[in-house]
């Protein structure tokens, strides 16, 4: 492949193209239009919206547990209900916010950073969303029937177990989280495809953005890691509905294998929710400080031994189990370890910051709460990787805000910070600059006032997952603070929404770059064609928004009239062949109703299972059956 | 304003097998995150056997229909290498059709014993952690055994009815990787549940 000729369209030649691009890639109209959409971006878009949904769900359940425990003796709540909403609350904050709504916003952006028309299984995004959906409706169906779980997120046995947790609550519970995951999977599988291959010309490994490199890296820690809960959960759905004995000690079962299984998924869950927004941090900070980010590789190496170490670090949520003291010295050692590279990375952006011309924009406000926040919770993680200060502390609401330190420092801010910085490459408006940091303020006030305070209740003694407390305790005054504060807090969110919401209609229009971002998603219009480029850019730099001159190479010879996608080598992302993806289809949706099916019928009926394969392989034939107009045909025929 | 240079992809060819395809790279994913199903269960197994005096605690698993499936899944890995080195050279249906059936109905025999296996077991997945874990594991395999055998049929359905899109062989070859894949789990599972306890230590 050479650069032979200089590409000198007329503009109508350009104006035909891009017609017959518009016409191949656009989305149908009508409700089974709608059911079988496969567009990455429009599919991205509905899972950021349902993530954000039980956001707002999740946030609402909290609001709850602090008022019930504003005061001592309060009658808001009975332990009941108390039970149910702390188990939805951490369950819809882990399995319907956290991880979905990093894999949807990588979803949205990471075709556009790397210079691609599409994913490379479209029709798996729309899957992944479905599966998702029924899985989140189940578990808010079962809530409002009253059935909703109440054993915790980590529902541990043997209270989770057939003894001690009779009735379908936990059954509801171990199925939603196997449909979560099944789309956590697909979702990660296609980005691994898609990083992997759709790169465009020139973007080598080394020149990846460093979102796509989280993402790349979060993709290989789901496939490693969200197995080890289905695998646990579908054995304690075993234990409860055919009465094998997995967990249970008296025939030969053993309950702390759950929390092996658990928790070996259970940490790395926290890097998978972590990591995406490291690379937003990273985004972030370079196109504020209008420079890059200093420290590529080092920044590189860190999420790569991050996504390593955190499979090493499970046993440290077990230290009060009783383990051998060798192994207990080595998984503190892999805790306090884990340290290294998050303080690497933290210096990274602290030298970038230095060095560069800061404007402090909302989107770089919130990534200077996350390193303040996300410091504070780093220091209580040191401390918690420690054995002894864990056992005192251990199921206490120091652990409480030491993880909410983290989750939301780490996660949430980032995420917050992101959104705004994109909102006007989805939407094509700009969110309010001037709401966006009274937002920013309010909320990062109110977090720390809900959650320092909780600090000093664990060291008290104040244990997690009570639903009252005496007044002689002397937990009152501290309590009734942190209600105050996630009021502050709550208030501080609503703006967000409220910014996000009227700017979706009524921001100041944006333009296709309105930051002077460094990356290539800043290149297309804003909101993007569906076929996202119309010529594929190519790449000779790590930012080239800011470094590439107007010879830059353009890719020419895809064709307009088929979904046609370019594929490039892995490493050096050299141009390779072409392959043509799927159209439209309403398949995916009939095979997550198939999964959907078998997957709640086998709480009431183990017949469910190989009835809903069947149905499933039924629908699975749909989907891969070819229907199509003929493409390319081998030349003997049946 | 001046013109860009330009690279014109339209002579590349529209068809590449290995990891050169990103199919390839979404089934080794799946494979992978299978392999780590079989692991943890693999795990869980041994993590059961360390809270064991005896075992297994109910006396050795009968070999019989086991060792059949397994040489029988052995036998149904030539045929179905003949198959996908077709679908590289000559790509002639016949003689991708009529190795797929082979190793097909062979498979299917497989499946069979695997379904007498289970009658054979002289203990249910309800007396104890140990039969759990050994009807977990075999269950699993077996709806591996099921599904890559539904597939196979799939296939063969499309290449007797067309039309056979030259993405086929892809897709052809990728079935032949997740079969190979299937016995090899074959071989490590028969390892486990019957060499482990009966043989290697008797």
């Amino acid at each position: 492949m050479s650069v032979a000729e200089r590409y000198e369209p007329t503009v109508d030649a350009d104006a035909e193209e891009a017609r017959q691009l518009r016409e191949t890639w656009k989305s149908r109209s009508g409700l089974i239009g709608w059911l079988g959409e496969t567009n990455h971006k429009k599919i991205a878009s509905r899972y950021i919206v349902a993530a954000f949904v039980f956001f707002i769900l999740g946030g609402l359940e909290a609001a709850l547990l602090r008022f019930q425990l504003a005061r001592p003796e309060n009658g808001l709540m009975g332990p009941d209900l108390y039970n149910q909403v702390f188990t939805m609350h951490g369950s819809t904050m882990m399995f319907l916010f956290a991880v979905p709504i990093m894999e949807a916003v990588a979803m949205y952006m990471v075709p556009l950073m790397i210079g691609a028309r599409a994913m490379a299984f479209p029709r798996l995004n729309a899957y992944s969303w479905y599966v998702y959906v029924i899985g989140g409706g189940l578990l808010y169906g079962a809530f409002f029937l009253n059935v909703g779980p109440d054993t915790g997120w980590f529902s541990y046995v043997p209270l989770s177990g057939p003894e001690f947790a009779p009735g379908k609550r936990v059954d509801i519970w171990a199925q939603m989280i196997t449909f979560t995951e099944l789309a956590a999977l697909a979702a990660a599988v296609n980005q691994i495809a898609t990083i992997f291959k759709y790169r465009a010309p020139g973007m080598s490994l080394s020149r990846m953005p460093l979102f796509v490199w989280s993402i790349l890296i979060t993709a290989f820690m789901i496939i490693f890691a969200m197995p080890a809960v289905m695998a646990a959960s579908s054995l304690l759905a075993l234990d409860r509905l055919v009465a094998t004995h997995f967990f249970n000690p008296a025939e030969g079962g053993d309950a702390l294998l759950w929390q092996h299984l658990f928790w070996f998924f259970g940490h790395p869950e926290v890097y998978i929710i972590f990591i995406p927004a490291l690379g937003m941090v990273s985004t972030i900070v370079a196109a504020f400080t209008r420079r890059k980010v200093f420290g590529y590789t080092a920044l590189v190496l860190s999420l790569v031994s991050t996504g390593f170490i955190g499979f090493g670090l499970w046993v440290h949520h077990m230290f009060a189990t009783g383990l051998p003291q060798l192994g207990q010295s080595f998984f503190t050692a892999a805790s306090m370890m884990i340290a290294i590279p998050s303080g690497v990375q933290i210096f990274c952006w602290i030298a970038t910051l230095w060095s560069g011309r800061p404007r402090l924009a909302p989107p770089l406000l919130f990534v200077l709460g996350f390193v303040f926040i996300f410091v504070m919770g780093g220091l209580t993680g040191v401390m918690l990787a420690s054995v002894p200060l864990d056992i005192q502390v251990h199921d206490t609401f120091f652990v409480v805000a030491h993880f909410h330190y983290v989750l939301i420092g780490g996660a949430v801010f980032p995420l917050l910070g992101a959104i705004f910085y994109w909102f006007p490459k989805m939407t094509g408006r700009l969110m309010s600059q001037r709401l966006g940091k009274w937002s920013f303020w309010i909320t990062f006030v109110g977090f720390n006032l809900t959650f320092f305070p909780m600090h000093i209740l664990g060291l008290n003694g104040m244990p997690r997952r009570i639903y009252t407390y005496r007044a002689e305790t002397g937990w009152g005054d501290l309590n009734l603070l942190a209600t105050a504060g996630a009021l502050v807090m709550a208030f501080g969110l609503l703006l967000y929404l409220i910014n996000a919401l009227s700017s979706w209609r009524h921001g100041a229009w944006a333009g296709d770059d309105p930051w002077g971002g460094e990356g290539l998603e800043w290149s297309v219009s804003s909101p993007p064609p569906d076929y996202n480029f119309q010529h594929l850019p190519t790449v000779s730099s790590r930012a080239p928004m800011w470094e590439q001159g107007p010879d830059q190479p353009v890719v020419v010879g895809l064709r307009s009239d088929r979904r046609e996608v370019l594929v490039t080598q892995l490493i050096d992302a050299e141009p390779d062949h072409r392959e043509t993806l799927p159209d439209h289809a309403i398949a995916p949706l009939a095979v997550a109703i198939a999964t959907g099916v078998t997957f709640v019928g086998v709480i009431f009926s183990p017949w469910a299972f190989p009835i809903g394969l069947l149905v499933t392989g039924i629908a699975l034939v749909g989907w891969f059956w070819p229907r199509d107009e003929s493409r390319e045909l081998l030349e003997e025929q049946p | 304003m001046r013109p860009r240079p330009r690279i014109d992809v339209a002579s590349l060819p529209t068809l590449a097998f290995g990891p050169r395809a990103p199919l390839w790279w979404g089934v080794a994913s799946m494979l992978a995150i299978e392999t780590t199903v079989f692991a943890l269960l693999f795990a869980t197994y041994f993590y059961l056997r360390g809270n064991e005096s005896l075992w297994p605690p109910a006396g050795d698993p009968p070999v019989g229909p086991a060792t059949a499936g397994l040489f029988l899944m052995l036998l149904s890995v030539p045929p179905m290498v003949m198959t996908h080195r077709e679908s590289g050279r000559g790509r002639r249906l016949k003689v991708m059709r009529f190795w797929l059936i082979v190793s097909m109905a062979i498979g299917l025999l497989a499946l069979g014993f695997r379904i007498a296996e289970f009658g054979e077991l002289p203990f249910r997945w309800d007396h104890h952690a140990y039969g759990s874990i050994v009807w977990a594991i075999l269950g699993m395999h077996g709806i591996h055994l099921l599904v890559s055998g539904g597939e196979n049929l799939l296939f063969m359905a499309l290449l007797f009815k067309g039309p056979v899109e030259e993405k086929h062989l892809l897709d052809l070859r990728l079935n032949a990787l997740y079969w190979y894949f299937v016995v090899a789990w074959g071989i490590v599972t028969y390892a486990l549940i019957y060499l482990d306890p009966g043989v290697l230590r008797s």
